[in-house]
């Protein structure tokens, strides 16, 4: 990571690197944010590298280059945020606000400023591309998206993470950890079309064995749906319909089905391998 | 231990009712604590670029004060807080995305002097509070924070101001930082806030990107809610966050999850009132879109 500060440009257009460059690791996150570190420290954050540049008229522009250990979670960390349209930077990208946000290989890019206007968001973009140009080649993405059926997905709102303060900042499930969710189980939630203007979404959870899929289902229906009967399913209070099944070590739960039907066939149509 | 809230209680319409009525449950009815907050709101407090004018910012903070304490003057609610040879801390935030603003803290240190406070015992810090020795020999403290959101604990309010104040930051992060309430009972805090003030001038009612930071989840509120329980402040503040969310993002996501730290504040901790119906909230000034 020290070596961004030779091969990352101090000068990109009329922005110039501003005071030193600054590294942390998974000790020292806390010292750099206040209310994202969690975020970084629930996936296999290694290390962020962080350089300021000062632009016209006082401005400033913030880059943060971070080690997610692979691509994988390079991956996860900028999926589970994602709200903008791509700029075709890097693997994979979103700009807007100010902020630009990628994935690379094992990296993980924002570049963010606080300034409003044109010339402020092309600096944005142009340090983004300058950066992207020294991340290397990129890398496969988690083998749980390849589990999903292509058919009704909406593939730029797919996540994949681990823990549930994820899962709850991405599709607010309960108070407390119903699932068991930690850094040992995987996660991918997905979004899929239904016919009508609003998804039905998928989580699928990989969990280190098939005893702990178990017992998560029997939690999630104790705590979340208590009346639904042997096949984990349930029609919620806005008459949209919640399924719990287990596959193995795998925990699949749809929300918001417009259907029984089209429940158990999302659920069905999951391509887990077989072992 | 908290009420479980799940995803069909909001679907159910019962969620602000399981995190307001129902966070007094054990409690004896006849024993139940109150607590009094304040709201003040000014239209022209911002400008269009949302630079301050500190003059009407100190008539809101003044005016908050002396309705809070029952006081007609300033300068004399102010002298109820605090005794002339006291030693005060201002625990501010630095947050370099939205800071505790400056003209408040120069707002809150002037009336501390016209109290009687010098201003040699007057600090004012953030991330040093535990080491500086204005702090350590304090008698009393104002608190004074930004309302905003926080990916883990769900708000960013008064409570979680102290945070500073533990040995380890990191030990409070479990489980939403669900015992932040345990901080107002350290030796250097316990006993000795006098006034919480969350500054509501620019919310933050949503958060994203690397620092949760984004000015499209900012909006210009231009209100200070002020109380001597930071436990009723917070609560106030998590209602006006679950408002502005409703509002912008939908009611399946009026919640930011999981701000639990305030009830257990109140039901595990007992360091205040965390129940709406005990608390008293008083309105004044500027009320289009108040949203509480």
């Amino acid at each position: 990571m020290e070596d961004f500060g030779r091969s990352i440009p101090k000068t990109i257009g009329a922005w110039q690197a501003a005071g030193k460059d600054q590294l942390y690791d998974r000790e020292t996150l806390y010292d750099y944010m206040d209310g994202g570190a969690e975020v970084y420290l629930a996936f296999d954050f290694r290390q962020v590298w962080a350089r300021k540049y000062a632009g016209p008229g006082g401005g400033e522009l913030a880059l943060d280059i971070y080690d997610m250990g692979s691509p994988g979670e390079a991956f996860g960390i900028f999926s589970c945020d994602r709200e903008d349209p791509g700029v075709g930077i890097g693997q994979g990208s979103e700009y807007g606000f100010g902020l630009l946000r990628f994935h690379q290989g094992r990296f993980f890019v924002t570049v963010m400023t606080a300034e409003e206007g044109e010339a402020a968001g092309k600096a944005v973009l142009d340090v983004g591309r300058a950066v992207a140009k020294e991340l290397g080649p990129p890398g496969p993405g988690p083998d749980m998206v390849g589990f999903l059926p292509r058919e009704s997905l909406r593939p730029d709102r797919t996540s994949y993470f681990h823990a549930n303060v994820n899962l709850n900042n991405r599709y607010f499930v309960a108070s407390e950890n119903i699932l068991g969710l930690d850094r040992s189980t995987d996660c991918v939630f997905a979004e899929f079309e239904t016919g009508s203007d609003k998804p039905g979404y998928l989580l699928l959870v990989r969990y280190p064995g098939a005893e702990q899929a178990v017992a998560a289902r029997r939690s999630f229906l104790s705590s979340y749906a208590p009346e639904a009967g042997s096949e984990g399913l349930v029609q919620t209070e806005n008459r949209k319909w919640v399924s719990a099944t287990v596959w193995d070590r795998y925990l699949i739960i749809v929300f918001e089905s417009p259907s029984q039907d089209w429940a158990r066939k999302l659920g069905a149509s999951i391509n887990i391998p077989k072992k | 231990m908290t009420q479980l809230l799940t995803r069909r209680d909001f679907l159910k319409g019962t969620t602000a009712a399981l995190l307001g009525a129902s966070l007094g449950f054990g409690q004896d009815a006849a024993a139940a604590k109150k607590a009094k907050v304040v709201l003040i709101r000014h239209r022209d407090v911002l400008d269009e670029n949302s630079a301050i004018n500190p003059d009407i910012l100190q008539r809101m903070l003044d005016e908050a004060v002396m309705r809070l304490l029952d006081e007609g003057d300033p300068v004399k609610a102010f002298g109820k807080l605090v005794k002339p040879g006291e030693t005060v801390g201002i625990k501010t935030n630095v947050w370099s995305y939205l800071p505790t603003p400056r003209e408040l803290e120069a707002a809150i240190k002037r009336r501390l002097m016209d109290a009687g406070i010098a201003e040699d015992r007057i600090g004012l810090d953030d991330h040093t509070v535990r080491t500086n020795p204005l702090f350590v020999n304090a008698t009393s403290l104002i608190n004074a924070r930004p309302l905003r959101t926080h990916y883990l604990s769900g708000m960013s309010g008064c409570i979680k101001n102290y945070i500073m104040f533990a040995e380890s930051q990191p030990a409070l992060h479990p489980d939403s930082c669900a015992d932040l309430g345990s901080l107002f009972k350290l030796p250097i805090v316990k006993g000795k806030t006098r006034l919480n003030i969350l500054c509501a001038l620019t919310p933050q009612f949503h958060g994203r990107g690397p620092h949760h930071f984004s000015r499209r989840y900012v909006w210009s509120y231009k209100g200070l809610i002020i109380g001597q329980d930071p436990v009723a402040v917070d609560t106030i503040g998590l209602r006006l966050t679950m408002a502005k969310r409703r509002e912008v993002l939908g009611k399946d996501q009026e919640l930011p999850p999981v701000p639990k730290h305030i009830q257990l504040a109140d039901t595990r901790h007992g360091i205040g009132v965390s129940d709406i119906n005990a608390i008293e909230l008083v309105k004044l000034g500027w009320d289009e879109d108040i949203l509480v």
